[in-house]
């Protein structure tokens, strides 16, 4: 398998300044790439092609969080995400959660593995004594473990389900995150949604949350050469429902557009901190035709 | 020129009628009790409930003053999707069927009154600049819930709005928080539905100056056995009589913040 640092991660950077734009809205979103790339698992379908080797994106530090996550309060903040990587990577990511959640609602997006039973009491914590919802998102790509560990490496999913259920012993309400990697649909007509809230009603979740990601066409499925976004393919399209139009990630380097494509040169926004980035975002990669095409948004919605 | 606006002591706001017209005039028998000058909607008329058209006529009878919500926008433009912001295929599943069956009864002269409502209304209660929307003042569609609807946000939509209260609704669910500024940010609540807390009563909100802002959350119980058995004999799912039956909601959940999900049965 090639390093991280040889995939073809920037795919159509050189046409961005040329690119059609998604003009800055309002800002809901920040993201926080807080491990940067620097992950555990070395999934086969990461977005970024994060994992245990030398990061290409490197994490930043939690001054660096805490300052964005104080100007975007300033700035009227909805919500605040931690990607990476994987957030439980970073030493600080529990304060961390905490300073967030006295901002806004926020979210962690986590691949499960490091939350044992310690962690979880601390996440339920936090969850408890903030004004504002944590969430947590754990990735799981398939009720089967086999399928399921074929994408995210052998034993991930007894590690992912257990997180999945510690969490739920405390009162919190993971979303179990799955790709489309997987997508099967069953001889009985269910469909993704259906297949996991059944698998997880039937490990004793009462209220199973699930929320289903598409595949993107980047890190290790990326492809060169792959299509881009027109003016002319854009014509009669909102460009407001692009997440991009109202989101922004902190991650090391600076602003960027959204959290797909964090830490490529043409999705850089601003080095001057949050509000410089408020300005028209280029649709410059193929990654965006995805977003064009399913609606797809990050975000818990 | 600044615009001369309307000046009231006490009113009575609600949202979200969703086809409920026994609750809808249970309120406005409750609210002209209690001596509101005022009656206002934040708009939904449309919903889950029955016989969409009853609700048009106590509206106007009562002179409530309406703002357009998602679910009237999408009625009078003739979509064929309500609007209401949902990601999950379960929710939008539910919402399809409820949107259906109330574009199919709700008639052409209806819609049209609908599609004439303003999407905001501005007003003074006693020295307090009140803005009503739906959703947010800024998306007729957004939720604003309160576990995940940030002080910082509203201090800004309240500054970019240039109000001291900013009144909304779309969630279902009511909240006031009172800003470190002296603002005032109040989710109404809605009428249609329960709450989600296995009470089958629904509410809606006073807003009195004395002159410091009063907000009155009100219990409204209404005959919600008739309701529910009137949307059984017009063949909408279960599920949503179930929810007026019981105070405990069935569908529309998976965009609820874990805070407010955590709280309800399903």
């Amino acid at each position: 398998m090639p390093s991280p640092m040889s995939l073809p991660l920037r795919t159509g950077e050189k046409d961005a300044g040329h690119a059609p734009v998604a003009p800055f809205l309002r800002f809901s979103t920040l993201w926080v790439q807080i491990t940067g790339t620097w992950c555990n698992l070395e999934c086969t379908h990461c977005i970024n092609a994060s994992g245990p080797a030398e990061p290409w994106l490197k994490p930043i530090k939690a001054e660096v969080a805490r300052d964005a996550i104080r100007e975007a309060e300033e700035l009227g903040v909805k919500e605040i995400y931690f990607t990476g990587g994987e957030p439980f990577l970073h030493g600080d990511i529990l304060p961390l959660l905490g300073f967030a959640l006295r901002a806004a609602p926020t979210t962690v997006l986590t691949n499960g593995t490091l939350i044992d039973a310690s962690v979880a009491d601390e996440l339920a914590a936090l969850a408890s004594a903030a004004p504002y919802s944590l969430e947590v998102r754990v990735s799981v790509d398939d009720t089967d473990p086999e399928r399921n560990d074929r994408v995210r490496g052998a034993g991930i999913f007894d590690k992912a389900m257990s997180a999945v259920l510690l969490l739920h012993q405390r009162g919190l309400l993971p979303i179990v995150t799955a790709t489309e990697i997987a997508r099967r649909d069953d001889a009985d007509g269910r469909g993704m949604y259906e297949r996991f809230r059944d698998f997880l009603v039937s490990r004793g979740i009462e209220k199973p949350r699930v929320k289903i990601m598409p595949v993107f066409a980047l890190g290790r499925l990326a492809r060169a050469g792959g299509p881009v976004l027109s003016e002319e393919d854009l014509v009669g399209f909102d460009r407001a429902t692009l997440q991009c139009s109202e989101s922004r990630v902190v991650a090391d380097g600076g602003v960027y557009a959204c959290p797909i494509l964090a830490g490529l040169a043409g999705a850089r926004l601003s080095d001057r901190g949050l509000e410089a980035s408020f300005r028209d975002a280029p649709l410059y990669h193929s990654s965006c035709v995805t977003c064009y095409q399913t609606g797809m948004t990050c975000t818990n919605g | 020129m600044h615009e001369r606006l309307a000046e009231y002591r006490r009113i009575a706001v609600f949202g979200g009628v969703y086809n409920n017209a026994l609750a809808l005039l249970s309120t406005l028998e409750d609210a002209r009790r209690r001596d509101v000058e005022a009656v206002f909607c934040l708009g939904d008329m449309g919903g889950v409930g029955p016989h969409p058209d009853r609700v048009f006529p106590l509206l106007k009878e009562h002179g409530v003053l309406a703002i357009q919500g998602n679910y009237d926008e999408s009625l009078a433009q003739g979509r064929t999707d309500c609007g209401c912001g949902y990601t999950d295929p379960r929710d939008n599943h539910f919402a399809r069927l409820s949107y259906e069956y109330t574009f199919a009864n709700t008639s052409t002269e209806n819609k049209q009154w609908l599609g004439a409502l303003p999407r905001h209304r501005r007003l003074l209660l006693g020295p307090h600049r009140l803005l009503m929307c739906h959703g947010s003042p800024r998306v007729i569609n957004e939720f604003l819930w309160e576990s995940a609807t940030p002080s910082g946000l509203l201090r800004r939509l309240a500054r970019d709005a240039d109000a001291d209260v900013l009144l909304c609704t779309h969630t279902g669910i009511k909240w006031h928080r009172a800003l470190d500024t002296g603002q005032h940010a109040v989710n109404v609540g809605v009428i249609g539905r329960p709450e989600n807390d296995g009470s089958t009563n629904v509410w809606y909100t006073i807003l009195t100056s004395r002159p410091d802002l009063s907000v009155e959350f009100v219990p409204v119980h209404y005959d919600f056995e008739t309701l529910a058995r009137e949307m059984d004999q017009e063949g909408l799912p279960p599920e949503f009589s179930e929810t007026v039956r019981t105070g405990w909601w069935t569908t529309c959940l998976e965009n609820l913040p874990s805070k407010e999900r955590s709280r309800g049965k399903f």
